[in-house]
C-alpha cells in the first residue's frame, strides 16, 4: 500500500444566518456543540483531515485536508465576496429545516460562487433534524439538490448526525 | 530585528512574514507567532503552512510576484490563538525585490483588527438574534392563530363546515359555543380561506363597548354628531368593507341598535350617526355567541327578526370536554409554543399528566386549557409535565346537571370560605369570557361589587388566567 498523499482544499460554508454554519464546522473538527449562538463577522478560518480517500485517477491513496472557510452570513453584492470565494474547491451550503425561508436565500450567493468557482464541487445541507420533524422541508430540499445536481444530507450540529458523511462526500466529490 | 523597531510594530497592532521565491519562511517579527503557533520554523515552513488562508490563491501570488499586481488582501479573518482567543486580523501581500539578480520576496503582513471587529461582531450578534427572533415569531404567526388543530370526529365537521361556506362569499354566518370553544378562530379561518390575503378582517366584542358607544363604533359618525365627535370617523363596517365583520357576543347588542343592524343586514347600506348620505360596503358578516339566542327572543331581549336573519347558516361549535384525544394534541401544541416562548426545555405530558387532563371538564374549554398549560410550563421543573403541575379550576362536577346547586353541606374538615369564593369569581370570569358584566351576573352580584371583590383578591387581571 503505497503512503498517502496529502493535499489541501479550500471549502466555502455558505448559508443565511443562524442555519448552522458554525456549529457544523465546530462539530466537525472539535465534536463539540454549543447551545448559544455566536454571529461570524468575515471568515473563520479551521481545517481537518478526511481520509485516506482513493484517487481513482493515479488509484493512491490521499489524505485531504479541507480548510474550511466558515463565511458569516454574506449579501451578493459585499464586496468582499469574490474575495472569500476565490480558489474554494467546494462548498457546503446550509439551510435550516426549521425556518423555510432560509431555502430561498441560499440562491443569492450561488451564482457568485460558481461565476468564481466554476468547477467546484457543493454538497446541500438541511441542518437542525433534531428540532424538526416535518417530512415536507427535507423534501424540498432533495428536490432543489436535485436541481443543483448535488448531492444533500440532513444534519443536526447538536447530535452531530451525518456531519462527517457531509464533509467525506465533499471531499470524495473534490477528488 | 532590532528590539525597537519589534516594539513598534507590537504596538501598532502589526506582524510580517517574508518568503523566497520557493515560499519558504525567510523572516518574521515575533508577533507572528502569535497566529501561526508551531508552523514557524524557518527555511522549511512553507507559505500555506504558515497561511492556510492562501491555498486556493497561489494564482494571485504569482500575480504579485510577476509584478502583474501590487498587492493582494483579505479582510477580516478569524483564528484561534494558543490560548483559544479569538483574533482577528487582515492579510495583505506584496512583493519586494531587493536587487536585479535576487529573486522576488513575498511580504505577508498582518494587522490585527480584533478590537474593532469584536465592537462589529456584537452589533451584528444583536441584529442578527433580532432577525432570527422576528423570523420564528412570524413563523408561529403564520401557523398556529388561524390552524385548527385536532382530528376528532367533531373537529372534522368544522373543517367541512369551513370548506362549504368560505367560497359563499356573501351568506351571513352565525357561531354557537359555549365560551373558549374558538368561535374567533373559526371566523379567522373562514375570513382567510374566502378572501384575499390584503382584506380586512374586523373583530368586535359586543360586550366589551358600552351600550352609549358601540353605535358609533359600528356605523362611524360625521363631525358634530354628539358632544366630543370633533372629527368624522368611519365605523368599523367601513373599516371591514371588502373584507369581514365578526361581531363576536352577538347576543349582547343593546336592543336599538339590533333594529339598525338588520336595516343594514337587508340593504348593505347604513348612515354614519350624524349624517344623512347612505354608504354602501360589501362585507361578509360573522357573527357568534355563547348564548341561547332563542330563549333571548322569547325573553324580548333580542329581535326576532334579526334573529331569522342571523340564522341562515349557523354551526354548533363543539365544547372541549367533547373532543377526547383532541385535549391531549392540543395540550402537546400549547406546551410547544409555551417552552418556546419561556426558553423552558418542556417535551409533553406524563402519563398521569395526561390522564388528569382527560378527566376534567373544561368548562372554560380551550381558552382554559391553553392557560393552564402556559401557568404549567411556566412552573415545570421536569422535561414532561407531571399532574401536580397542571393546576384545574375543579369547581363542576364531571357529571353534567341542568340544576344550579344552591346550597351543600359543610364537610366534617370544614373548608375556606375565602378559597370558594376566590374560585366562583375565577370561574365566573373564564365562563363569561372577562366580560365583567356577565360575571357578576353569573354570580347575582352588582357590577360594583363584583369589581371590588375581585380587587381584593387581585383577580382582575383576566389575561393572566
Amino acid at each position: 500500500m503505497p503512503e498517502p498523499t496529502k493535499i489541501s482544499k479550500k471549502v466555502c460554508m455558505l448559508g443565511t444566518f443562524g442555519v448552522g454554519k458554525s456549529s457544523l464546522v465546530r462539530q466537525f473538527v472539535y465534536q463539540k456543540f454549543d447551545e448559544s449562538y455566536l454571529s461570524t463577522i468575515g471568515v473563520q478560518l479551521s481545517h481537518k483531515a478526511v481520509g485516506p480517500l482513493l484517487d481513482k485517477k493515479t488509484n493512491r491513496p490521499v489524505h485531504m485536508n479541507l480548510i474550511l472557510w466558515d463565511l458569516a452570513h454574506l449579501e451578493k453584492f459585499d464586496p468582499v465576496v469574490k474575495n472569500y470565494f476565490h480558489g474554494a474547491h467546494g462548498a457546503v451550503i446550509v439551510l435550516d429545516l426549521t425556518r423555510p425561508q432560509t431555502f430561498r436565500e441560499y440562491e443569492n450567493l450561488i451564482k457568485p460562487f460558481f461565476e468564481t468557482n466554476p468547477e467546484s464541487k457543493l454538497v446541500l445541507v438541511g441542518n437542525k433534524t433534531d428540532l424538526s420533524a416535518d417530512d415536507h422541508p427535507r423534501t424540498q430540499i432533495a428536490e432543489m439538490a436535485a436541481n443543483l445536481n448535488c448531492p444533500c444530507h440532513f444534519t443536526s450540529a447538536r447530535t452531530g448526525e451525518n456531519v462527517e458523511l457531509v464533509f467525506q462526500t465533499l471531499a470524495e466529490n473534490i477528488l | 530585528m532590532n528590539d525597537y523597531l519589534e516594539k513598534i510594530l507590537r504596538a501598532a497592532k502589526l506582524a510580517f512574514a517574508v518568503f523566497d521565491q520557493d515560499f519558504f519562511l525567510q523572516d518574521a517579527s515575533k508577533l507572528l507567532a502569535q497566529y501561526a503557533g508551531g508552523r514557524l520554523q524557518k527555511k522549511s515552513a512553507t507559505l500555506w503552512e504558515v497561511f492556510p488562508e492562501l491555498i486556493g490563491a497561489e494564482d494571485k501570488i504569482t500575480e504579485l510576484l510577476e509584478q502583474k499586481a501590487k498587492k493582494y488582501e483579505l479582510e477580516k479573518l478569524s483564528r484561534f490563538d494558543q490560548e483559544g482567543k479569538l483574533l482577528y486580523y487582515t492579510l495583505t501581500l506584496f512583493s519586494h525585490q531587493q536587487s536585479t539578480l535576487s529573486g522576488a520576496q513575498l511580504i505577508v503582513l498582518i494587522t490585527d483588527t480584533t478590537k474593532e471587529t469584536s465592537l462589529e461582531q456584537q452589533i451584528q450578534q444583536q441584529k442578527n438574534e433580532i432577525r432570527l427572533l422576528h423570523a420564528k415569531v412570524n413563523q408561529y404567526n403564520a401557523q398556529i392563530p388561524n390552524k385548527i388543530y385536532g382530528q376528532s370526529a367533531h373537529i372534522q365537521t368544522v373543517r367541512a363546515f369551513i370548506d362549504k361556506i368560505a367560497p359563499i362569499k356573501t351568506t351571513t354566518i352565525l357561531l354557537l359555543g359555549e365560551s373558549g370553544t374558538g368561535k374567533n378562530l373559526v371566523a379567522n379561518a373562514i375570513h382567510q380561506q374566502s378572501m384575499d390575503q390584503n382584506a380586512p378582517f374586523i373583530e368586535i366584542n359586543c360586550a366589551s363597548i358600552p351600550e352609549t358607544l358601540i353605535e358609533s363604533e359600528i356605523f362611524g359618525y360625521e363631525r358634530g354628531a354628539f358632544t366630543n365627535a370633533l372629527t368624522s370617523k368611519k365605523g368599523l363596517l367601513e373599516e371591514a368593507d371588502g373584507g369581514t365583520l365578526f361581531l363576536d357576543e352577538i347576543g349582547e347588542l343593546p336592543h336599538p341598535i339590533q333594529a339598525k343592524f338588520l336595516t343594514f343586514m337587508e340593504t348593505k347600506r347604513f348612515r354614519r350617526l350624524g349624517s344623512t348620505r347612505e354608504i354602501g360596503v360589501q362585507v361578509r358578516i360573522i357573527t357568534a355567541t355563547n348564548r341561547n339566542l332563542l330563549q333571548a327572543v322569547k325573553n324580548n331581549e333580542f329581535r326576532e327578526d334579526l334573529f331569522y336573519r342571523l340564522y341562515v347558516v349557523s354551526h354548533q361549535l363543539p365544547p372541549l370536554r367533547q373532543l377526547g384525544d383532541d385535549i391531549l394534541l392540543l395540550a402537546e401544541k400549547f406546551i410547544e409554543i409555551y417552552a418556546y416562548d419561556f426558553g423552558k426545555k418542556v417535551k409533553g405530558l406524563s402519563e398521569s399528566a395526561k390522564s388528569k387532563l382527560m378527566h376534567y371538564e373544561w368548562p372554560g374549554n380551550v381558552r382554559e386549557l391553553r392557560n393552564v398549560i402556559e401557568r404549567a410550563v411556566i412552573f415545570a421543573e421536569h422535561e414532561f409535565l407531571e399532574a401536580d403541575e397542571i393546576i384545574l379550576f375543579e369547581l363542576r362536577p364531571m357529571a353534567t346537571t341542568t340544576s344550579v346547586a344552591t346550597t351543600f353541606e359543610l364537610p366534617e374538615n370544614g373548608i375556606s370560605l375565602t378559597e370558594l369564593e376566590k374560585n366562583l369569581l375565577r370561574d365566573a370570569i373564564i365562563k363569561s369570557d372577562g366580560n365583567q358584566t356577565k360575571a357578576a351576573k353569573l354570580l347575582d352580584l352588582s357590577l360594583d361589587t363584583f369589581r371590588y371583590r375581585i380587587k381584593k383578591y387581585n383577580l382582575d387581571n383576566f389575561s393572566a388566567y
